[in-house]
């Protein structure tokens, strides 16, 4: 552990007030200064590792060129991590001279306990962080912070505020919210926190259960927002077929596959788990075959020299069905496994009170529709050939063990639940489940974190009404006269049943949804009706620009927190407050405590909202808050780390370290209760439900928050458009909008260090590209019926023909001519959801053309040298 | 600002003794580091070039380590792999002649090419003498910047920022003779593997002698063209 003070002294501190946009630059560069001819000090050696001897006669350190000239270990050292909704959750290391941060580090093996450089193991793997977390400090000192409340003086949406203080900011939002509630009831607030900044245990944004959810629930006001953009049909899915989300296995267990199938996955962009793309290689390594079902050749494809298998999007499920067929046909199915194991996966299987239901093996054998769901049947859908499907139908069916990993992102799509629970279907019948190396992955949700140290009560997830999360415009433009299945409306027990939400504000809380949901144009339309929105984040968001009031909240940084794993990991990290909270930034908990307190002034009804909202805090919460968090944390470690989870390290000494890892006695697989103890799965019949109890007696579907018809067993289903879609005539190309590399969904869109590994561009098949008279570099627009967008091209083999790709989260740049000028593709997606609740992210058709119209890309990529590798000898 | 620099002229004098030393007789370290890298096995996420860009505090612009995304082939039929490169520390930099100020010296002690740029007065002749485009420019300073492998981290026992954010675990530093022989233990190479002195594109390490090691793509190999 190194965690001296500076050593040497500074030449002064920088000052934490921010700077003008300008200079921003220049603080990532301070001053330079003159060589600093310093002695190695004796304490910088105390932590070396096997490398000293590479410098073993330098008696005095030389010459160091560059700056930020303080050496790391001249430095203050603070352990923390990173914060999004990435997938993943990496160490971040800063290293920091009185108040400035003036580099960041990640995991190098020294910050855990009896940790030392250079230490990782296959049990204890190093967190080292993703590119965008290394690039924090631009982030963090960005001359995007929102750093003063802000009230808009403009029209909504022109982007025009004036600094205004807390105390007139916190009241005229108190002020609204009291008439929003008596005038329009308790629905009149839709909330729309989403997990922009979620993981840590004290203060997170969150769709469901965040510190939002449950001040407007103690309010009294909130619509919800139920289906979660990411992952819902997988989620549908994990809960139909398993009873859980815990679906996921650990990343190390990756590490013992025979054969990994990455269907619609790459690893190598997003993280799911914080080594998973490291676990492969080492399977690699050992020999584990690698498969990759996708319409592009992913950098995943290529650093595990996959087996590509370009696949038609939407049609995932035809395929899979396909798989099934054939090793059905051919017996390969692991019978004593479904025996035991599974619901209604055959005749065999299906109890008697769901005699009359459809089974699965029937439907795949065509026994009711009189059409076998043949790799010939699956080819002439997906695109894929009958032989190449038998082929990898064999390959996984005689692979032991083997891990399909059924991805979110072919699921984000119309009747993307249909595809997840195939998978689950097909997982399950190899029988690879419940193994080391098999996978059940949907949600794929492994180790359980104990989550929650804010107060978490009955009041944690209160609603009158609770709608699809991209039915928010279409439900806003059409009151009263929207129909309940078109919301997607929960049922409820009381009078609020099938009442329609009359929505008249937004909180976004860690949210860029504006940005990021489905249909922005409709969006646009319907926020002109709303009386109030408030956005609350660290970073002036292009959701932000169309805000009411903007509210600077501390980042991660900035505040006391502990992180979490992101669906796999087993560790926690320690994130003091590294640095005091820029500008007048106070954290979520903070606002949320403070407008507690206004509230219960304008409404006596709310007697002791305050002090109930957030009991361990005092009224001045909002000016110091570090030992009201303290407490938490401390509880949170002594009541469910210690007790619950066996650890026996004190807090204090948590706080020293920086990190505690969980070292497991072997890697955690999903469902290992179940199927070598026998324990039951959380569904209604206790087995893998293929055929679900639940939706089979479903009479009314216009009374479920679905909808729509879901059928009780996995089938193929049209998706709402694809290239097999008649529209694709005067729409040749589908379009999909995975998650980039170099963004977490919009976050760090603004980083020009990230900028300059990549451009938001639309990913076009080579043959494709000539055919339309364009190359790499190339402007062109992109549209269809709800919008258009301008990008420049990437012309690529690595693409199937028919298809484009276009990367979600650019910040939306509107031009006088309705277009968006920054290529961000859901000016062009369907706000129409699946029956289930999944986003149609990946079901759009579109065309494009060479155009003249400008794009801006949001940086001037003009102004920098574009240095590239072999200069020379091309 | 390089513009604004006024030159200590002993110092000035003795770096370009220095220079004119080292360019007569190339410096022969005791123990050559160099870079090792995974072509294949590298998810090309580019941690390594922000932590490099970070450490050194870069404005956009100058890129000290480069993940250069090479494909080909014909749909279906497609290949891709990544090359990382930062500064090879050459056994003889063609850098350091062009230095008019002898900004650019070898180390004695490990071959690290390194650069002080308060004596760099922006010409920029070394940025075109690269045959790997190891000297950048840096817009806002107006001098000359390059990739000095963390001597400071070295100099603490540690590895550089670039090795230590590998996510892959596929870059790595080491003695560059031990690796090019396979007998020093790196992550970067696998099981099995033997790593080569150039990749396809590379300019020919006859010229400088780069210190760097590339485990690399069958489609990447010169001795299998």
């Amino acid at each position: 552990m190194t965690r001296q003070e500076p050593t040497q002294a500074a030449d002064r501190d920088e000052p934490c007030d921010p700077l003008p946009a300008q200079q921003w630059l220049a603080r990532l560069n301070p001053a330079r200064r003159n060589f600093l001819k310093t002695l190695a000090a004796g304490a910088s050696l105390a932590s070396a590792g096997s490398l000293l001897e590479f410098s073993a006669n330098t008696g005095q350190a030389q010459a160091f060129a560059y700056e930020p000239y303080p050496k790391d270990d001249e430095l203050t050292t603070v352990v923390t991590s990173c914060d999004h909704n990435c997938g993943s959750r990496h160490m971040l290391v800063a290293h920091k001279k009185g108040d400035v941060i003036v580099r960041l580090s990640t995991d190098d093996g020294r910050y855990q306990e009896g940790g030392k450089f250079g230490f990782e193991s296959e049990q204890v793997p190093q967190l080292r962080a993703c590119l965008r977390g290394r690039s924090y400090r631009t982030r963090l000192y960005s001359p995007d912070r929102l750093l003063y409340p802000m009230l808009r003086v403009g029209e909504r949406g022109e982007g025009k505020f004036k600094r205004v203080s807390w105390d007139e900011a916190l009241d005229y939002v108190a002020r609204k919210m009291v008439e929003l509630k008596r005038d329009y009831g308790p629905t009149a607030i839709l909330d729309q926190a989403y997990a922009g900044s979620s993981y840590g245990v004290l203060h997170k944004s969150d769709q469901i259960e965040g510190l939002l959810a449950r001040f407007l629930g103690m309010f009294g006001c909130r619509t919800n927002s139920w289906s979660v953009p990411s992952y819902q049909g997988t989620t549908f899915s994990s809960r139909t077929t398993f009873g859980t989300i815990t679906d996921g296995n650990e990343d190390d267990a990756f590490a013992h596959s025979k054969l990994i199938i990455m269907w619609g996955w790459n690893p190598a962009y997003t993280f799911h788990g914080g080594n998973t793309f490291y676990y492969m290689r080492l399977a690699k390594q050992r020999g584990c075959k690698f498969v990759v079902v996708d319409p592009q050749y992913t950098d995943s494809a290529a650093a595990y020299d996959a087996w590509w298998i370009p696949i038609k999007p939407n049609t995932d499920a035809a395929m899979l069905a396909g798989m099934a067929h054939h090793i059905f046909a051919n017996h390969w199915q692991d019978q004593p496994f479904i025996d035991r194991f599974c619901q209604g996966m055959d005749a065999g299987t299906t109890p008697e009170h769901l005699k009359d239901q459809e089974n699965f093996k029937d439907y795949i054998l065509g026994r009711y529709d009189q059409t076998p769901k043949t790799p010939e049947w699956a080819a002439s859908i997906c695109g894929v050939s009958a032989a190449d499907i038998k082929k990898l139908a064999e390959l996984y069916a005689t692979t032991k063990p083997a891990a399909l990993k059924a991805s979110w992102a072919p699921g984000r799509a119309s009747h993307g639940e249909q595809y997840n629970r195939m998978a689950a279907a097909v997982q399950a019948m190899t029988g690879n489940i419940g193994v080391l190396g098999g996978c059940a992955e949907g949600v794929g949700k492994g180790w359980h974190p104990e989550s929650v140290a804010y107060p978490h009560d009955e009041y944690a997830n209160l609603w009158w009404a609770s709608i699809k999360s991209d039915r928010w415009a279409h439900c806003v433009l059409n009151y009263p006269e929207v129909k309940r299945e078109e919301l997607g409306l929960w049922p409820r027990a009381d009078k609020f049943d099938g009442v329609i939400p009359n929505i008249r504000a937004i909180f976004w809380h860690g949210s860029d949804w504006f940005n990021q949901l489905t249909h922005i144009n409709k969006q646009i339309a319907a926020i002109g009706k709303l009386d109030l929105v408030v956005c609350m984040d660290s970073t002036i968001t292009p959701s932000g620009l169309w805000a009411d009031v903007l509210f600077p909240i501390a980042t991660h940084f900035e505040r006391h927190d502990v992180a979490l794993p992101w669906y796999k990991g087993h560790y926690y990290i320690h994130r003091p407050q590294v640095i005091p909270p820029l500008g007048e930034a106070k954290t979520d908990f903070q606002v949320f405590t403070e407008l507690a307190y206004r509230l219960e002034q304008l409404d006596p009804g709310l007697n002791g909202f305050g002090k109930r909202y957030n009991p361990k805090a005092e009224r001045r919460y909002f000016h110091d808050n570090a030992a009201t968090d303290e407490a938490y944390l401390v509880d949170w470690w002594r009541d469910k780390v210690q007790k619950r989870q066996g650890v026996s390290m004190s807090w204090a000494d948590f706080k020293k370290y920086g990190v505690y890892k969980f070292e497991l006695p072997r890697p955690h697989v999903a469902f290992e209760a179940q199927i070598r103890d026998g324990k039951p799965f959380p569904t209604p019949s206790g087995k893998i439900e293929i055929l679900s109890t639940t939706l089979a007696t479903v009479r009314d579907w216009t009374k479920t928050q679905y909808g729509y018809p879901i059928p009780a067993i996995p089938k193929w289903i049209e998706p709402f458009e694809s290239l097999n879609h008649a529209k694709a005539r005067q729409y040749p190309f589908h379009m999909v909008t995975p998650h980039p590399r170099w963004r977490t969904h919009s976050i760090f869109h603004n980083i020009p260090w990230l900028r300059e590994t990549y451009q938001q561009e639309i990913t076009v098949n080579a043959a494709d590209a000539a055919k339309k008279g364009v190359k790499t570099g190339d402007l062109v627009e992109v549209w269809n019926d709800r919008g258009r967008v301008v990008v420049p091209v990437y012309a690529t083999e690595r693409c199937l023909p028919g298809v484009v790709v276009l990367h979600e989260g650019a910040w939306m740049d509107l031009a006088a001519d309705g277009s968006d000028r920054a290529g961000n593709p859901d000016f062009l997606t369907l706000d129409q959801p699946s029956p289930a609740g999944a986003f149609a992210y990946n079901t759009l058709l579109v065309d494009f053309k060479k155009t003249t119209l400008r794009h801006r890309p949001g940086w001037e990529s003009e102004a920098t040298s574009r240095a590239s590798i072999f200069r020379r000898d091309k | 600002m390089a513009r604004n620099r006024k030159i200590d002229h002993d110092e000035l004098k003795a770096a370009l003794e220095r220079k004119l030393r080292q360019t007569e007789q190339a410096a022969r370290p005791a123990r050559q580091l160099g870079f090792v890298h995974h072509n294949v096995d590298c998810i090309g996420c580019r941690a390594c070039e922000i932590a490099c860009k970070d450490k050194n505090g870069l404005p956009p612009g100058p890129r000290f380590r480069r993940v250069l995304p090479i494909e080909g082939g014909r749909f279906p039929d497609v290949y891709a792999y990544k090359i990382n490169m930062a500064c090879n520390h050459c056994a003889e930099p063609a850098c350091l002649p062009t230095c008019p100020t002898g900004a650019i010296w070898k180390r004695g002690d490990n071959g690290v090419v390194d650069i002080d740029s308060s004596l760099c007065i922006g010409c920029r002749k070394c940025e075109a003498a690269c045959p790997y485009g190891a000297p950048q420019w840096d817009p806002q300073e107006w001098v000359v910047k390059k990739c000095n492998m963390c001597i400071d981290e070295l100099e603490a026992g540690r590895k550089p920022y670039c090795v230590m954010a590998c996510m892959m675990r596929v870059l790595d530093i080491g003695p560059i003779e031990d690796l090019w022989q396979g007998r020093w233990p790196t992550t970067a190479v696998g099981p099995g593997e033997k790593p080569v002195r150039q990749v396809r594109h590379m300019a020919n390490p006859e010229l400088t002698g780069p210190s760097i090691a590339f485990v690399a793509h069958r489609k990447g190999r010169v001795d299998e063209r």
